[in-house]
């Protein structure tokens, strides 16, 4: 039999031992808690900075393919960073096997928790309770689990250092292409080997192009051409889909670096030359004081001077393509020759020193349609002619000037394996053509009927 | 009341007079420290304990020394296989009285004491092997129809020589199920050899000191049956001990229920017939209790069952002919079984 202040006793002896039950489980889950979030945090601010450097050194494409991956990862580290927290969180009784274990108490918490609303009337009870009090220094919450800070914060100094390590890289990276393209006025590409296509109604950004008549008929034959080509091609979703997916990841790209202003500004390209070789269109970058001249060589753009630091996605190329550097000296309609004078412009001869001409290279011989990606966006032809001045010399028309991925990954013009000639063997003869023969009368009728087909 | 509470033992008490009984015993038994503690830890939970040892490993010395220690009434069979049920239990016999009127009176046979002894169990068939099953589990012996109760506590020890195997009965299951713990007998090592020649071949031989007063002795170790009753077990514990008997149950057994086939070992699989029943878990957490009690503990914790697991489920698990022919015995899987649950596998 026990009188009432016994039972009081008791009461308090097991309160104090599920007090300290409960600290310990507020510790527990405290650091469960901290496991979620700064898991999530590493998660969230590793997986940003990755983000954010890769806008600077990947190509669209690979961008968004990272970007994508990234994300994926992210979320799965985040589901299971916030599992294993769930997990970690501990019950009463949770907390007191974990005391128990950590504290070598051979099962007591466990027991008292377990029954302490449940059985309380053995004649043991009173000596567990006692007993487990004995012990209380060893479930002390500081003892058996000392940590008060999760160790996740880890991961998230280290993604802080991530961070940190992706801001060098974005300033390394932040200049390259746009930079460069600042201090140039000239960009020659190869008209036949772009592809073109109208920009986005509404879109203002783009470049203006200057040219006379002929060259711009000639490109809008082509933008005509690209657009039919385009419509049939409208079928291939997967085409569709991969130039949205590019379009999409470099805008994104744009504004992770903030280059969206630069990109949307207006570059004006002028046509240099309406006559003289088709095969060999350049674009050049020119002052904006220099809009509406033109030089002699055909196909030859010239880009306003921009006004500040704007991102063309221009390659590096060789010395003969960078700002100041020695014309080619090469004459007019050589392939890939740049014109030294123009006929129609007088300024022209001073212009052509400051220029910066993108050439291609004499390796591409006549075949102008290798020397591809280098500068412009091919892609990033939008808007119709504003304002064409068809009726003067040149016209101007918008073209978006931003990094594409190849020019982003600094291409530069394709490699065409030059020709050798191999002896023959002693046991190889020449090739002889086939000698002419008069096609039998029979069978003429029947070619004719194919041929016609 | 004041009295009852007074004759009521602390665990204090519990484990001061166990301590004490063994060692009075290891005054005549070298050795065999953890079979003595077995052997006792059944006798406070209530059980009782099938001995397996080669012959000369102090089987039978054992058991007597107990009985002088408790100071109880003990009892020894001899059982052969001419051995009759009626032996062991008793038989009514027509006796004279003193009018000289004859009648039919019950004898009892060796079956009525607090310690019984069977010596060599299985040489004896199994009628006769079955004649102790009602008296070891409900502590009573029916005999021509009329039930006599047998007086707490009851205590059966019986021995099995594990060679010498011809002309032997192999324990039926039923009956392997009744005994609480097998305890093994292993050959001593040089130096308890040594003290086993030295302590029985001299002139004296060692006294053996009764722990009790044979007056109070029965219920002085009732009482303590009772306070092992009342050591607390959490449900976290009860739930560890009914993993490790499901664990030696085989997933291919016809006897294991759906739910219990998710839970296997491949060893278990490999090598066992049988599982434990639920009388090997009520083992674990009695011989548990038992061992939290020597520890001054109020509840047993998982080190207590794990304790007693071998001795608690070595005998209830029923191997295979590839255990046999791959030397494997019972003890090893139980052991396979306890890392198994406790890594949490199963």
């Amino acid at each position: 039999m026990s009188f009432p202040s016994q039972d009081r006793r008791a009461d308090e002896k097991l309160g104090r031992i599920l007090g300290r039950v409960g600290s310990v489980r507020t510790r527990l889950n405290s650091l469960a808690l901290q496991h979620a979030i700064f898991y999530t945090l590493a998660i969230a601010i590793a997986g940003g900075a990755a983000v954010f450097a890769g806008a600077y050194l990947l190509s669209p494409l690979a961008f968004l393919a990272g970007a994508s991956a990234l994300a994926i990862i992210g979320c799965a580290g985040i589901a299971r960073a916030v599992g294993a927290a769930w997990r970690m969180r501990a019950s009463a009784v949770r907390a007191a096997a974990i005391a128990d274990e950590r504290g070598e108490l051979k099962g007591r918490l466990s027991t008292i928790v377990a029954l302490a609303n449940h059985q309380t009337s053995g004649s043991l009870w009173a000596y567990l309770v006692e007993d487990t009090l004995g012990h209380q220094d060893q479930f002390a919450a500081a003892r058996i689990e000392r940590r008060r800070v999760s160790r996740a914060i880890y991961p998230l100094a280290a993604a802080f250092v991530l961070a940190a390590l992706a801001i060098p890289i974005s300033k390394m990276k932040h200049a390259p292409r746009i930079a460069q393209g600042s201090g140039q006025d000239e960009l020659t590409v190869d008209l036949d080997d772009l592809h073109l296509r109208p920009a986005d109604s509404g879109d203002e950004s783009g470049m203006q192009v200057t040219a006379d008549a002929a060259t711009m008929r000639r490109l809008e034959d082509r933008l005509a051409r690209e657009g039919a080509a385009g419509g049939e091609a409208g079928g291939n979703s997967l085409n569709q889909l991969v130039n949205r997916a590019r379009d999409m990841a470099g805008h994104l790209q744009s504004k992770l670096t903030g280059q969206q202003a630069a990109s949307k500004q207006r570059l004006n390209l002028r046509l240099a030359d309406a006559g003289g070789d088709q095969d060999q269109k350049e674009i050049h970058r020119a002052p904006e004081t220099q809009k509406n001249r033109h030089s002699d060589v055909a196909g030859q753009f010239k880009q306003d001077q921009p006004k500040s630091n704007r991102e063309i996605d221009l390659p590096r190329e060789d010395d003969s393509r960078r700002p100041n550097s020695e014309p080619s000296p090469r004459g007019y309609g050589e392939p890939g020759a740049q014109a030294d004078s123009g006929t129609d412009n007088p300024g022209n001869q001073d212009n052509r020193a400051t220029d910066r001409k993108i050439q291609q290279g004499a390796e591409n011989g006549g075949n102008g349609g290798a020397a591809h990606g280098i500068g412009a966006d091919p892609d990033s032809l939008f808007g119709a002619p504003a304002a064409p001045t068809l009726g003067s010399e040149g016209f101007q028309i918008a073209i978006e000037a931003r990094p594409v991925d190849h020019g982003a990954k600094g291409a530069g013009h394709a490699y065409v394996a030059p020709k050798v000639r191999t002896p023959l063997s002693l046991n190889q003869e020449p090739d002889e053509p086939v000698a002419r023969a008069a096609v039998p009368a029979e069978d003429r009728t029947t070619i004719k009927r194919v041929f016609e087909r | 009341m004041s009295d009852v509470q007074a004759e009521t033992p602390t665990v204090a008490d519990f484990a001061r007079t166990f301590r004490r009984i063994q060692a009075e015993i290891h005054k005549l038994i070298i050795g065999h420290e953890q079979a003595v503690e077995e052997l006792l830890s059944a006798l406070f939970a209530g059980g009782h304990v099938l001995i397996e040892g080669v012959p000369g490993t102090g089987k039978t010395t054992l058991v007597k020394t107990l009985g002088l220690a408790l100071n109880l009434s003990f009892n020894r069979i001899q059982f052969t296989v001419d051995l009759m049920p009626a032996d062991i239990t008793g038989t009514r016999v027509i006796l004279s009285g003193d009018d000289g009127r004859r009648e039919f009176t019950f004898q009892p046979g060796p079956v009525f004491c607090h310690i019984l002894l069977g010596d060599e169990i299985n040489r004896a068939t199994p009628k006769t092997q079955s004649a102790l099953l009602e008296a070891m589990a409900e502590l009573q012996v029916t005999v021509s129809g009329t039930t006599y109760r047998l007086k707490p506590p009851y205590f059966v020890m019986a021995t099995l020589n594990p060679i010498e195997m011809e002309g032997t009965y192999p324990l039926p299951e039923a009956q392997l199920d009744r005994f609480l713990f097998k305890v093994r007998l292993n050959y001593p090592d040089e130096g308890e050899l040594t003290r086993i020649i030295s302590s029985t071949t001299g002139p004296e031989e060692a006294g053996i000191e009764a722990v009790f007063h044979a007056t109070e002795a029965a219920e002085r170790i009732e009482a303590l049956k009772r306070l092992v009753r009342e050591v607390m077990a959490a449900p976290a514990m009860e739930t560890y001990a009914a993993r490790l008997v499901r664990a030696t149950q085989p997933q291919n057994s016809r006897f294991v229920s759906d739910e219990a086939r998710a839970v296997h070992d491949e060893m278990v699989n490999r090598y066992v017939m049988f599982g434990s029943s639920p009388r090997g878990a009520q083992a674990l957490i009695l011989g548990g209790k038992v061992r939290a009690l020597l520890d001054g503990r109020a509840n047993i914790a998982r080190e207590d069952i794990e304790h007693v697991a071998v001795a608690a489920l070595a005998h209830r698990i029923m191997l295979n002919y590839a255990a046999l022919s791959d030397g494997i015995d019972a003890a090893h899987i139980v052991e396979r079984v306890i890392k198994s649950v406790r890594a949490g596998k199963l």
